[in-house]
């Protein structure tokens, strides 16, 4: 799909979570969502897949997203892959979370930790990172198993890797 | 006497014969004549056209003659140039037998120079399969030991990583991110 097409998708799903005045939570239950399609290949299948009837990948969206997620987030997510731009979700709500995250004059932190996070683990990161980076941050954590241990997090183009996963590989290459 | 003699004295009729063979006398004398006059006309008036004839057929047989000689000349000529040509056929036999000769002696030294040379080709592609598959194995036997020995490390930070580690490493983050400025 062309940037612009990304972009309209991405600048509509914004309006509406504005306009239904949930878009922080819709944000965050999108990011999630893009983080689980990207990890899961029988999901990012179900939803792309041309032979699969419309209402029916929108069907796995509602099974998938609604009881953990907002009316408006499912409807959105349903919407694109109603679309047929399911293949093109990350990069949609990427972007969607990149325009929240300006609109409130936040810089994305992207969070990568094998273990969840506190509320006030996740405050102190939020403050360490704005305190690192000059920006305040908008926290995105994603549960990452190949991570292993520590945390991995990335602000723009700035990526600070604290991860056991990194330095067991740093120790292999180093072997 | 002679019969003219004969019949000018009269002794003779000459309207008679005196010998059944021979005819009377002015039968002889006129015939005689006769035939004369015929024989001289005939050499007068035939005689060149025979001549000329006879000229002509001879020149005509010389003209044969000369040709004979010529083809036989000329037959002698292509015989010797026949006899020469066998001659020459005879050596090109030769020489071409021993070009032959000469071109299968190189071909066949040719044929073994390259088949040594292909022996020898064969043997080092051979021993450098042999090689590169000794190293292939080498390299995937390494590969595998490297990847169990991941897996290995990675079950045993697992194991060793339990939550208060976990936890460790997260806050050991936060304070070294939030002290960086």
């Amino acid at each position: 799909m062309s940037e612009a097409r990304i972009e309209g998708y991405a600048r509509a799903l914004f309006e509406i979570a504005r306009a239904e005045g949930t878009l922080d939570e819709v944000e965050d239950e999108l990011f999630r969502f893009a983080r689980a399609y990207e990890s899961s290949d029988a999901l990012r299948n179900a939803l792309t897949d041309e032979m699969v009837p419309v209402e029916r990948r929108q069907g796995v969206v509602e099974s998938l997203l609604g009881a953990q997620a907002t009316a408006t987030t499912v409807q959105l997510v349903s919407m694109v892959v109603g679309s047929g731009r399911g293949r093109d979700l990350p990069a949609i709500i990427d972007r969607l979370v990149a325009r929240a995250s300006q609109s409130k004059d936040l810089a994305v932190a992207e969070v990568r930790s094998a273990v969840a996070l506190s509320d006030d683990q996740q405050a102190r990161l939020r403050a360490a990172l704005a305190n690192a980076t000059g920006h305040e941050v908008n926290l995105k954590v994603v549960i990452d198993p190949s991570v292993v241990g520590g945390l991995v997090a990335t602000v723009g183009d700035t990526v600070i890797d604290g991860s056991v996963r990194t330095r067991v590989d740093q120790l292999k290459s180093r072997l | 006497m002679n019969l003219f003699a004969v019949i000018a004295a009269g002794e003779i009729d000459p309207a008679r014969s005196i010998h059944w063979l021979w005819p009377a006398a002015a039968e002889l004398i006129y015939g005689s004549l006769a035939s004369i006059l015929i024989f001289g006309l005939l050499y007068k008036f035939a005689g060149p056209a025979v001549r000329k004839a006879m000229a002509d057929r001879t020149a005509k047989i010389q003209g044969e003659l000369d040709a004979s000689a010529e083809a036989r000349s000329s037959a002698e000529s292509e015989a010797a140039d026949i006899r020469r040509a066998a001659g020459d056929i005879a050596a090109e036999r030769q020489r071409l037998l021993a070009e032959a000769d000469s071109q299968a002696e190189a071909l066949l030294s040719e044929g073994r120079a390259r088949l040594t040379a292909e022996i020898a080709d064969l043997e080092a592609r051979a021993e450098a399969d042999q090689a590169a598959a000794a190293s292939r194995v080498g390299d995937e036997l390494r590969t595998e030991i490297s990847r169990l020995a991941a897996e290995v490390s990675d079950r045993l930070l697992a194991d060793t990583l339990d939550d208060p580690a976990q936890q460790a490493l997260i806050e050991s983050f936060i304070q070294k991110v939030g002290s960086s400025s």
